[in-house]
């Protein structure tokens, strides 16, 4: 660790700063003496993104805070006087909101690096649970945040979500009201969710990116061929071979995915900030109304493959829990990835057709089951005929998102038999680049680099 | 449901159709619409919003200084847009009390702050277009975008008072053989008709079985008001460019602020690609 490491200084301030805080030791144990794969493609970006939405959130809100009122009364209004009169505060705003759904952008593509390249494998996986802990926050810190502007899809999607937990057996009902605070979300639902939303979980959220962090610098990064750079360093100076310093290598290649992501966001935050209505509802326009609810409540787009599986899963023995369990469980399954592959290698270079195939079908059926989350059920039409009269439900979309939630979780519950029995290609010592050692061939994907 | 909305130019010459997901039956519109940065547009929109719309309406969100954004003065705001007991850095209040629009109208009239976000620019724009006398219903109006809506038509003293022909497409055996060339019948009046169209479909459910039928209404120009129907439509026109502007009033500087962030991040993205390729000239 770190600390263990003497300074380089020999004299002067830093010598003396040094003994005390070991600031140039962090500095060489994180940056300029972490060594990084050097194959890292285009997926290794969405990482250090990932931290630079979270600064943005963090610093937006602090100036959002400064003129936002968590008052059922004034909530609404507040946030126009912040679109209007507060100087750049429709800046300021937009970033939040756009910010919001980029976050999730940039962590899905995180995550899907992460499947892709069989990064939560041994030894890798405490960075994987602090990653799924951070999912988890970040849509509880989204959920929260949400209610914040007390418009109608706040309030009505708030009302949805806290009364998912009145469909425990027993202890539900009085549950939702120990939550909201009230018998319906009200104002002291709001000021709750306020204080969760600007220092509970922005709070539990830092913490986990630092052991996020910390236990990643621990192991070393993992890269797009799945093997295990340290295997491989150099027998005199014991630096990985295949590694490279993270500064200055990794932080002027970042700056480059920076930029991009700046210009992708820019052009969001200044030319479409309610990007067709999925960042910004258009019914979000109209204040917080109980005595009005709107015709099709549709959650914001990133949680809706979990809204969707939600909606599929029928009650059973009369009780509604069950959607409320596979959701759940979709979202907890993440934890158990590293125990249940099975597999010989870790890449999807060297992984064989089996590992290929379901994980395409999860894919198609994660993206399918967001599409229909934020439809009506009924957008592809109804079953006719003899099926009709067998079916509890004749909507085609909800028979599509059954059959997206078996794909989804297929891909969780059989990866221990189909990991172990795939045919997988032999792992190169060395990892590809350049020219040398030959690539094998692996498809699709070396296109990616 | 989609809507599909056809705008015709100022010069009345068709612009491709767009359509986009809203609530309420499928509408067709014919009219102009206006441009964001055209001035005089906004002005006029601005008068016809204080004229008519504050009676009853609040932009509660909206004050009248902002106005000196359409290149009007503070006097001129004060003169010609405000109630003489209104200061120029108030927000704009109904003229009617919310008491006392709760108790003549049932409910109190909605802010229109940033009403043309939350029901979109274009179904606005067809809203106000969309009023017809209506015998049936308490307030004598209806609207062909927003059924049943409890507003009347304010404005019928610019428009004139137009009419409303419904026509229902049915499965008779005979000559409509069955429901798809029901609906291709109704379809087919609703694309060809050259004034303000709604299509929708009507399930009914009698002795055990489903009746379906889809009915055409299509506006029916009456008596003339104070405007010729060409003026009506721009009026309308400024309307709605006006209140898209209230909903946002930072809109276009926000573009005109974007198109210098791009700029900028342009050059920042060659340095940057310049400075990793330095750098990484020595890894092999």
């Amino acid at each position: 660790m770190a600390s263990n490491t003497p300074s380089m200084f020999k004299s002067g301030f830093m010598k003396w700063f040094d003994e005390r805080l070991p600031l140039t030791p962090t500095i060489k144990a994180h940056l300029t003496e972490y060594y990084t794969p050097k194959n890292f493609n285009f997926w290794y970006y969405f990482g250090s993104l990932a931290m630079l939405v979270l600064v943005l959130q963090i610093v937006t809100g602090i100036f959002l805070t400064m003129n936002y009122k968590p008052d059922a009364a004034t909530a609404f209004g507040s946030v126009e006087y912040i679109m209007r009169d507060v100087d750049y505060g429709w800046l300021i705003r937009y970033m939040h909101s756009t910010g919001a759904s980029m976050f999730f952008v940039v962590v899905y593509l995180h995550m899907c690096r992460g499947l892709l390249y069989g990064s939560y494998r041994k030894p890798r996986e405490l960075i994987w649970i602090f990653g799924c802990l951070i999912y988890l926050t970040l849509m509880g810190e989204a959920f929260f945040g949400y209610l914040l502007p007390w418009g109608q899809m706040s309030f009505w999607g708030a009302q949805v979500i806290v009364n998912l937990f009145a469909a425990i057996p027993v202890i539900g009902p009085e549950l939702a009201v120990w939550i909201r605070g009230d018998f319906a979300v009200g104002d002291a639902t709001l000021n709750r969710f306020f204080a969760f939303h600007v220092i509970a979980l922005p709070l539990v959220l830092l913490g986990l990116v630092a052991a996020h962090i910390v236990a990643l610098h621990e192991v070393g990064s993992n890269n797009p061929d799945g093997i295990e750079i340290k295997k491989n360093k150099d027998p005199k100076t014991g630096i990985p071979l295949d590694g490279i310093p993270f500064h200055p290598y990794f932080t002027v290649k970042d700056i480059v995915g920076v930029v991009v992501f700046l210009m992708i966001f820019s052009a969001i935050v200044f030319f479409m900030p309610e990007m067709g209505g999925y960042f910004l509802e258009y019914n979000n326009f109209v204040p917080a109304d109980p005595l009005k609810t709107p015709d099709h409540i549709a959650p914001v787009w990133y949680f809706t493959p979990y809204y969707s599986i939600l909606r599929a899963v029928p009650p059973f023995f009369g009780l509604q829990i069950w959607g409320v369990i596979a959701m759940g469980a979709a979202t907890m399954i993440f934890f158990a990835l590293p125990w249940l592959d099975r597999g010989a290698v870790k890449s999807i270079r060297y992984r064989g057709n089996h590992w290929k195939t379901f994980f395409t079908i999860f894919i198609v059926c994660f993206l399918i089951l967001g599409y229909l989350g934020v439809k009506p059920t009924s957008v592809w039409g109804q079953f006719g005929g003899a099926w009709a009269s067998i079916l509890d439900t004749k909507d085609v979309a909800t028979w599509v998102a059954r059959l997206c939630t078996v794909g989804y979780f297929a891909f969780f519950v059989l990866m221990p038999w189909y990991t172990k029995v795939d045919k997988t290609k032999p792992e190169p010592t060395r990892v590809t680049w350049g020219d040398a050692p030959a690539k094998p061939k692996h498809g699709a994907h070396a296109a990616a680099e | 449901m989609k809507a599909k909305f056809l705008l015709a130019s100022l010069a009345v010459a068709l612009i491709p159709s767009l359509s986009f997901a809203a609530g309420g039956p499928e509408v067709k519109i014919v009219g102009t619409t206006a441009d964001r940065t055209d001035v005089a547009s906004l002005q006029r929109g601005a008068r016809l919003f204080v004229n008519h719309c504050l009676n009853c309406h609040s932009a509660q969100y909206m004050r009248y200084n902002r106005l000196t954004d359409l290149k009007l003065t503070p006097d001129q705001i004060k003169q010609n847009l405000m109630f003489t007991t209104d200061k120029i850095g108030d927000t704009m209040k109904a003229a009617i009390s919310p008491k006392d629009a709760k108790e003549w109208f049932g409910a109190v009239p909605p802010d229109l702050s940033v009403m043309a976000r939350s029901y979109t620019t274009e179904r606005l724009g067809a809203y106000l277009r969309g009023f017809y006398k209506d015998d049936t219903r308490e307030i004598g109006w209806n609207n062909l975008v927003s059924p049943n809506i409890g507003m009347p038509h304010v404005l019928h003293e610019l428009s004139g008072t137009n009419t409303v022909k419904a026509t229902v497409f049915k499965a008779d055996g005979k000559e409509v053989k069955d429901d798809s060339a029901a609906k291709a019948l109704a379809q087919k009046a609703f694309i060809a008709s050259n004034t303000m169209a709604t299509f929708e479909h009507h399930v009914e459910k009698k002795d055990n079985k489903v009746e379906s039928s889809y009915i055409v209404k299509t506006m029916v120009p009456g008596t003339d008001g104070r405007m010729t129907p060409p003026q009506f439509d721009v009026a309308m026109a400024d309307l709605t460019n006006f209140m898209d502007y209230v909903a946002e009033p930072h809109k276009a500087k926000r573009i005109q602020l974007g198109i210098l962030v791009m700029f900028l991040l342009s050059i920042l993205l060659a340095a940057a690609i310049w400075l990793k390729k330095e750098f990484w000239k020595d890894v092999h």
